[in-house]
């Protein structure tokens, strides 16, 4: 049995002891008033705020019960915020403002000695901690060239207390080809930022203080994350000195498995592609603490259009796959858990309503039961981003709506950041005026509404919420078991498992919008007859910036020519070995281009053989 | 019966989006339309290339990551340049191909664009409409290009109802194919088959790698199958993974078996015989993959045919029933890095013993990259005989 079999069984067994559970407390009178007491605590120990209005309304809400057994099903089948198996919420307090007003706050779950009132030696802890706390909004962008993007950057950063950047990097870059190679002049700083050597990296990130703890880089590449990760590590290194290697703060997305599976950006075969990784998870883990070097994906899974449930099951068994590869190496799942995170999509069918709060629950029993983890390596550190296939070019203003929908279920969800695409997402990179739009839609959501600021679970556990959880861990778990029966998660991708299934609910997707199964409204409802093509701004790299690119690139590579030649070479010779080449690739992205690197590696390693 | 439309799909260099044509593949596929896949991140020079050999009456684009306007209009322009304007060009990219991105590509070359929210039915009612016939203008300009018209004219003529030629006499043959490749005496046919899974795709890919790396100049004719049923359409798939095989010195092609069983196409005699006379240094051709009793290989075109094994075929007893392990000249036992692979070769090593033929046996593991056993391989096949 492969772990993922392990996992199935560990969900199995937990959801039997929470039943067993539920009929002790029922029948064992001791057990059921030591569960009474607790529940009467966390309610008494809840702290009361006030909304603008002046309205009363508990910090935490909590279901109408009062009978042992139902308080043992939703304390342990559920969990509250921030506990064990974490339906709830990874953490607690979350999008909730500061505390107004003087209040008691903490239940017995806080080990810091909190008293009856919350004062006593932590006395404006809680409020303190609130605000240091960060917005959750993470916008992606990226386009043309470095400075473009970083100028980018600097707007959308301005009114934020913490600097939290989202990279997105053109098409080149993602495929680790130099944008001086032949036939792909046009490609440049489309859809992206160019960035071809450790100089663009540092314009990238101009004017930002890479260690301070208010910034963090997040950088969504991954066939070549390695190299871009070694990158980003000797920018930082040139502008602050070593120093700032420990400091350095930010998530790579660098899943390869989702890669194969859907966005198709592997460039070297599975095998060596995760070897680099782990390489670089190995290296990352120890030296840069405050790093996550991977974001399991399934984002691209879902928009490449799987189901939501195909979505979870394949992005929470890759996760596992990860898991189990970095175990392999010898290094404990405490060490290298904490610092796994996930990306999930959310679109607008039922399934969101649930999705995420199930997979946070099942990685946490499978990484509790299965891998033997502790409470950090048990937490599923949630970024989602809302639907971009779900955005359609008929009557595109709609899309504002779509979005805000999208982001209400994620934030239900207790996403812990998200991205909110533009409302001209079908046509271009998005300009500014549709960008600064979908911020707003977080912060009117987040700030402006009061749905989400007073009370953690506000919008947690309805019937109809449990109805699809049900439904969907169910679903996730049948999906775990047709994996496991093609020998986990490796074999499956060789067999074209998830890449098959994939296709054809991308392809049922799209019947199902032509045949009227799937309402798209302006496109096959209230389709308005006299619509005229969109204007929008269009946000494409003029041939002069290509140029540019190009020529600097020449440059830096005649520059370094000698210095060049040799760390490849060396990095060359590491990688025939078995290695760690992580540190041959930090010397080597000082002097060499994305494009020098990745080429001498295919050279050793092959290149990635496409599936169909 | 008319013979199916064979059109191309591909999505631009520095590209993945493939969901979109992903559908639209298929979707052709199920309305009788033979489909070529390229694959994403593809360079125009490839797809062209791809195209001619293919002699695909259109290309389909798919794409998202911009530069569409200079990436279709480069295709155009290679297509002339090659005086292949016959092959027409079309294709999508949702909302990033804009009104104005459309007029501009249409003036350069482009056949349609069709943008968001098109009807998957319009793009198949398009392709019957306006490629349902060959509209045939000048006279082929090149070798390639002649070549790739007659294996079309080939396989047409069978699916309008051409009966198959009983197995043709081996002598007439072996002189023919002598006269076609000239002064060489190394030209070889070889026939690869196998179990689905095996890996053979790969194997001849890692095989072509090498063979084109050892000799500048050498040159060769691949002919790969795919599966598909009387009437309705094929993916075929095989160069989208053959990344080695799309080269100038090589030349493939990729057939539908229409309806026939055992792993070829009624056609493929007769197309093998026409790749044989013509200047290749070898010729390889791969079966769909194939069950127990098949025996694709039964032409005499055939020099060296290859049995590709999966480690994991069950029991030992299957073996017995393996009637390609009594015909083949060189047994593969492929993914030999899986845990059954020593046992497997060894249980077959034995098979093989009681043919008391001199047949070869290789452990390889293609998907490795410069693996020896594939090196062993490249030996045998390459020997002076
Ligand atoms: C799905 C998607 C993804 C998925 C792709 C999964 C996959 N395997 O395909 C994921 C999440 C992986 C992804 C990643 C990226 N994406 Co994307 N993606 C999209 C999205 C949301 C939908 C595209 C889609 O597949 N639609 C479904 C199809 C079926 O419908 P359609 O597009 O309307 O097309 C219709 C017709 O045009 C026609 N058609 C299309 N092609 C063809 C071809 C032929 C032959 C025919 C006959 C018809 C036809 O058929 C369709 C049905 O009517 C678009 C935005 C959007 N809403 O359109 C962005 C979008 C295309 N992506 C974009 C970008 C930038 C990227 C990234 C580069 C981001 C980054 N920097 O990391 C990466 C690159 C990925 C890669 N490997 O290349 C940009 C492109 C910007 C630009 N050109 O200016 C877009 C527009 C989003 C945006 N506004 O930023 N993406």
């Amino acid at each position: 049995m492969s772990k993922l079999g392990r996992v199935v069984e560990a969900v199995e067994n937990y959801n039997r002891f929470v039943l067993d559970e539920v009929r002790r407390a029922r029948t064992e009178t001791k057990f059921g008033q030591q569960l009474l007491e607790r529940w009467n605590r966390i309610k008494a120990n809840t702290p009361i705020g006030r909304a603008p209005t002046g309205l009363p309304l508990p910090r935490l809400a909590l279901p109408e019960i009062d009978e042992p057994g139902e308080i043992a099903r939703y304390l342990l089948g559920d969990g509250l915020p921030g506990e064990f198996p974490y339906l709830n919420g990874a953490y607690r307090e979350m999008y909730l403002e500061p505390l107004r007003e003087e209040g008691s706050y903490g239940n017995e779950q806080e080990k810091n000695g909190h008293g009856k009132n919350g004062h006593s030696k932590n006395g404006k802890k809680g409020v303190a901690k609130l605000a240091e706390t960060e917005e959750p909004t993470r916008l992606f962008s990226g386009m043309g060239l470095a400075e473009d993007t970083n100028e980018r950057f600097h707007y959308l950063g301005a009114h934020q207390r913490s600097k939290r950047l989202s990279t997105a990097f053109d098409g080149l870059t993602l495929y680790g080809i130099d944008s001086d190679a032949p036939g792909v002049f046009g490609k440049i700083g489309e859809g992206g930022v160019a960035v071809d050597t450790v100089e663009d990296m540092e314009r990238l990130y101009a004017g930002f203080d890479m260690g301070a703890p208010s910034f963090s880089a997040s950088m969504t590449i991954s066939g070549p994350a390695p190299i871009i990760m070694a990158m980003y590590i000797a920018a930082a290194k040139r502008r602050f000195g070593p120093s700032v290697v420990p400091k350095l703060r930010g998530t790579i997305q660098a899943d390869i498995f989702k890669e194969v599976q859907a966005q198709n950006e592997t460039i070297f075969p599975v095998e060596a592609s995760l070897r680099f990784l782990a390489d670089m998870m190995e290296y990352t883990t120890r030296e840069m603490p405050r790093w996550y070097p991977v974001s399991i994906s399934g984002y691209h899974i879902g928009e490449a259009g799987a189901t939501p449930v195909q979505q979870a099951a394949y992005t929470l068994s890759n996760g596992f796959a990860y898991a189990e590869m970095m175990a392999a190496r010898g290094i404990h799942v405490d060490q290298f858990g904490p610092r796994l995170s996930f990306f999930l999509d959310c679109g607008l069918d039922v399934e969101y309503i649930a999705l995420a709060r199930v997979s946070r629950r099942i990685w946490a029993i499978g990484m509790r039961d299965a891998f033997g983890a502790g409470t950090k390596a048990q937490m599923f550190k949630l970024h989602t981003q809302t639907s971009g296939r779900s955005l359609v070019a008929a009557e595109f203003k709609n899309n504002l709506t779509r979005t805000a929908a999208e982001l209400m279920l994620a934030y239900m969800n207790g996403s812990n950041s998200c991205h909110s695409n533009s409302a001209d997402e079908p046509f271009t990179t998005p300009s500014e005026e549709w960008i600064r739009l979908s911020a707003h839609g977080q912060a009117i959501l987040l700030d402006e509404s009061g749905i989400f600021k007073h009370t953690m679970n506000m919008l947690s556990g309805s019937p109809g919420m449990k109805a699809v959880e049900r439904a969907v861990e169910a679903a996730i778990l049948e999906e775990f078991r047709q994996i496991e029966e093609l020998g986990g998660v490796v074999a499956a991708i060789e067999h074209r498992y998830q890449r098959s299934q994939i296709q054809n609910a991308a392809h049922r997707y799209e019947e199902q919008i032509y045949d009227g199964t799937r309402s798209i409204i302006g496109l096959n409802k209230y389709r308005n007859a006299n619509e005229k093509p969109p204007k929008v701004e269009l946000v494409r790299t003029p041939r002069a910036k290509k140029q540019i690119q190009v020529d600097r690139l020449k440059q830096f590579k005649k520059r370094n020519a000698a210095k060049a030649a040799k760390a490849l070479d060396r990095l060359a010779a590491v990688a025939e070995t078995d290695e760690n080449c992580f540190p041959a690739l930090l010397e080597a992205a000082e002097v060499c281009s994305l494009g020098q690197i990745s080429g001498r590696l295919q050279e050793v390693v092959g290149r990635f053989r496409p599936m169909v | 019966m008319a013979a199916p439309i064979r059109i191309l799909t591909a999505v631009p260099i520095c590209d993945g989006h493939d969901s979109a044509i992903n559908t639209i593949n298929l979707e052709f596929i199920r309305h009788g339309i033979e489909v070529v896949y390229l694959g994403y991140h593809r360079y125009a020079e490839d797809i062209v290339r791809a195209a001619i050999q293919e002699d695909v009456r259109a290309i389909g684009i798919s794409s998202y990551n911009g530069g569409h306007v200079e990436f279709f209009a480069e295709v155009v322009r290679l297509l002339k340049k090659q005086g292949a304007d016959d092959i027409q060009v079309f294709g999508g990219g949702g909302g990033t191909i804009t009104h104005e991105d459309q007029k501009v590509m249409e003036r350069r070359g482009v056949d349609k664009i069709f943008f968001a929210g098109t009807p998957l039915s319009e793009m198949v009612e398009f392709v019957h409409d306006r490629y349902g016939k060959a509209k045939r203008g000048k006279k082929a300009p090149t070798a390639e290009m002649k070549l790739a018209r007659k294996l079309t004219e080939i396989e047409d003529a069978y699916a309008k109802g051409k009966k198959k030629r009983p197995t043709p006499n081996a002598k007439r043959l072996t002189s023919n194919r002598k006269q076609g490749s000239g002064k060489n005496n190394r030209k070889r046919v070889i026939g690869f088959t196998g179990p689905g899974g095996a890996g053979k795709t790969t194997l001849i890919d890692e095989l072509v790698l090498r063979l084109l790396h050892r000799e500048p100049k050498t040159r060769i004719a691949i002919l790969s199958h795919d599966p598909s049923v009387v009437g309705e359409g094929a993916l075929l798939g095989d160069r989208a993974t053959m990344i080695n095989s799309q080269d100038e010195r090589v030349f493939m092609r990729s057939m539908a078996t229409r309806g026939q069983a055992g792993g070829l196409s009624p056609a493929t005699e007769d197309c093998l015989r026409l790749l044989a006379e013509s200047p290749f240094d070898y010729v390889i051709i791969e079966t769909v993959g194939t069950g127990q009793e098949a025996m694709p290989f039964r032409s005499k075109l055939i020099d060296e045919t290859v049995l590709v094994m999966n480690p994991d075929y069950g029991a030992r007893l299957q073996l017995q029933k393996i009637v390609m392990l009594d015909l083949a000249d060189i047994v593969v036992v492929n993914k030999s890095d899986q845990d059954r692979a020593r046992t497997a070769a060894l249980e077959i090593k034995r098979r093989l013993e009681q043919n008391k033929r001199p047949q070869k046996l290789i452990s390889t593991v293609a998907k490795r990259h410069r693996d020896r056993g594939v090196d062993k391989l490249c030996d045998l096949l390459t020997e002076k005989k």
